[in-house]
């Protein structure tokens, strides 16, 4: 099967499920899901075989600056939200499930009943955007220190480098 | 570190200080008697947020912040973020530039075999096989320190190019190596696929099926073995692999055998593709402008590490820096397949079915206390080690 071709059955088998579907370039397929038909457009995938998960990416969209200073912080808290791609390859075709989910219901399905590989990338995203999977099979920590403090994601644009480090020091 | 009873099964737990695996990581084997009926895994004593890092840190100093991810292959790090950052610039590096990027990542690649070639031979008690590959390392570490200064951290990559040419001496010195290196290899094959002794070892030990290798996301030399048809450089070829396009190895095995057998002869196609470069080398510039600012926007850029697939997901928003990148490293989709191959095989095969996955290996010791009725002992890498070739004496 030709890069081509997989994307266009890749469009084929998401179309129940998609918002909307973007073509970046040749190779590369976007797909907007809502966290209601991430699984089921995984499932869809992994049943007719198309390629395989390559990675999972977060990627952090915090509320515009102007408004958090307007608002004292607290539009911060309501209006930020998190990305996660879910990035499929097949030979030269890449296909990624992007879904947004807002700090205020960080939240995911797991994916790990369909394909189990992803344990280890839906542990990294837990921890590292504060998306809560829900049903993953093992939630312990993997990648940050067991002292690491409760709530404190790096890898959001508000988490400074320095102040999470000093507060766990703290509490050591 | 103590043990803790599970049930009526002894967990044994290994690190996350040891010298089998490039970054320390923690393994809890359950065991009942001899035989290794659970597994899991915790990583992240070495995690140096790197991703957070780039997100404060210029296009340009990220080549040298993204190289430092892993002492191995470096070059392979630095080759994915400058292909992406390059596509999102829309500009793309000289032939020239990218015959020799290729060429610097499959002189790694046979250093990074030959060293897992060592570290693989020591973890079964074979020392021999294990100074003599390393000893032979040493050719290709030379040339690459020859053809850019350095060891370990080439530093070839600039965003749009590379940084050294290789001439006419250079090259002649590379050719030379090579020859040495292959004449060595065909008997390291040798060696690995007679030897009753080492057979034993490997031949059926951490079988995985294709289906399995699938289900659990192995890639690069630990999926081919177990017959996936899956590589980078000829799935979507980057750099010059569209020119000097590699072969695809597979072995259809699935075990440790396998495992050694296509690494070698992966080995074999490096030999052949720097040769084809080399020979073919094409003339121009070594680097293209690319600007300060990168426009917005955001790519996917992978490519076929010694270890596997490696992916770089780089977005930008316009700016000097980085909006985000994500990097995602061969070993951690090879994680998986360790703790669930494990299961069913003896404590003692343990040792090489880690270095089967081809993690590397820091200098450290490491302790394990073993807890058996109340009574507990201490274990280090080195005794288990000293356990596994015992066992199998």
């Amino acid at each position: 099967m030709d890069s081509q071709t997989a994307l266009q059955t890749a469009e084929k088998l998401l179309e129940p499920y998609g918002m909307e579907m973007i073509r970046q370039d040749d190779l590369r397929l976007d797909v907007l899901l809502s966290p209601d038909q991430l699984h089921e457009a995984v499932k869809a995938l992994h049943d007719a075989r198309w390629g395989y998960l390559s990675a999972i990416a977060g990627v952090d969209h915090p509320a515009p600056c102007e408004d958090a200073v307007a608002s004292g912080g607290i539009d911060q808290e309501k209006k930020g939200q998190v990305e996660v791609l879910y990035v499929f390859c097949q030979g030269a075709a890449v296909l990624t499930l992007r879904v947004k989910v807002p700090y205020t219901r960080a939240e995911l399905p797991t994916v790990c009943d369909v394909i189990p590989s992803a344990t280890l990338y839906e542990r990294e995203l837990m921890e590292m955007f504060g998306v809560e999977i829900r049903g993953t099979p093992v939630k312990d920590r993997l990648l940050l220190p067991d002292e690491w403090p409760e709530g404190v994601y790096p890898l959001r644009k508000t988490t400074m480098i320095g102040t999470a480090c000093s507060s766990s020091k703290d509490e050591v | 570190m103590e043990a803790q009873k599970s049930g009526e099964k002894f967990v044994v737990p290994i690190g996350p200080q040891h010298p089998a695996l490039k970054e320390p990581g923690h393994f809890e084997f359950t065991v009942d008697g001899e035989i290794v009926t659970g597994a899991s895994v915790r990583l992240g004593y070495v995690h140096r947020g790197i991703e957070k890092g780039t997100e404060d840190r210029t296009w340009t100093q990220n080549i040298y912040l993204l190289e430092r991810i892993c002492g191995i292959c470096s070059h392979v790090h630095a080759t994915a973020y400058v292909l992406g950052v390059e596509k999102l610039a829309g500009v793309s590096a000289p032939p020239r530039a990218q015959a020799i990027r290729t060429v610097t990542a499959e002189l790694e690649r046979i250093h990074s075999h030959l060293l897992w070639l060592g570290v693989a031979a020591h973890e079964g008690g074979f020392d021999t096989l294990f100074m003599y590959s390393w000893r032979d390392r040493e050719t290709v570490m030379d040339l690459l320190e020859l053809i850019s200064g350095n060891r370990v951290h080439y530093s070839a990559n600039v965003l749009g190019g590379v940084k050294f040419d290789l001439d006419v001496d250079k090259m002649d010195a590379i050719r030379r190596g090579l020859d040495f290196l292959e004449e060595r290899t065909h008997h390291y094959m040798k060696v690995v696929t007679t030897d009753e002794t080492f057979l034993a070892r490997t031949r059926g030990v951490g079988l995985m099926t294709r289906e399995q290798a699938e289900t659990l996301g192995a890639v690069g030399p630990t999926a081919r073995a177990s017959g996936v048809q899956r590589d980078i450089r000829i799935d979507a070829p980057y750099a010059a692999y569209p020119d000097f396009p590699v072969q695809l190895i597979t072995d259809s095995g699935g075990d440790l055998l396998a495992r050694f057998v296509v690494r070698l002869k992966e080995l074999f196609e490096c030999y052949r593709v720097i040769r084809a470069i080399l020979d073919q080398i094409p003339e121009g510039e070594l680097t293209t402008r690319v600007p300060r600012r990168i426009p917005a926007g955001e790519t996917i850029s992978r490519v076929e590490a010694p270890r596997g697939e490696l992916f770089y997901y780089i977005k930008s928003n316009g700016g000097e820096k980085p909006e985000r990148i994500k990097v995602r490293t061969p070993s951690l989709c090879n994680w998986g397949t360790v703790v669930s191959v494990a299961v069913g095989h003896k404590l003692a095969d343990m040792p090489m079915l880690l270095a089967g996955i081809d993690p590397c290996f820091s200098c450290n010791d490491r302790m394990v206390r073993v807890n058996r009725d109340q009574s507990s002992q201490l274990w280090s890498w080195e005794d288990l080690r000293q356990y596994g070739i015992k066992y199998y004496r």
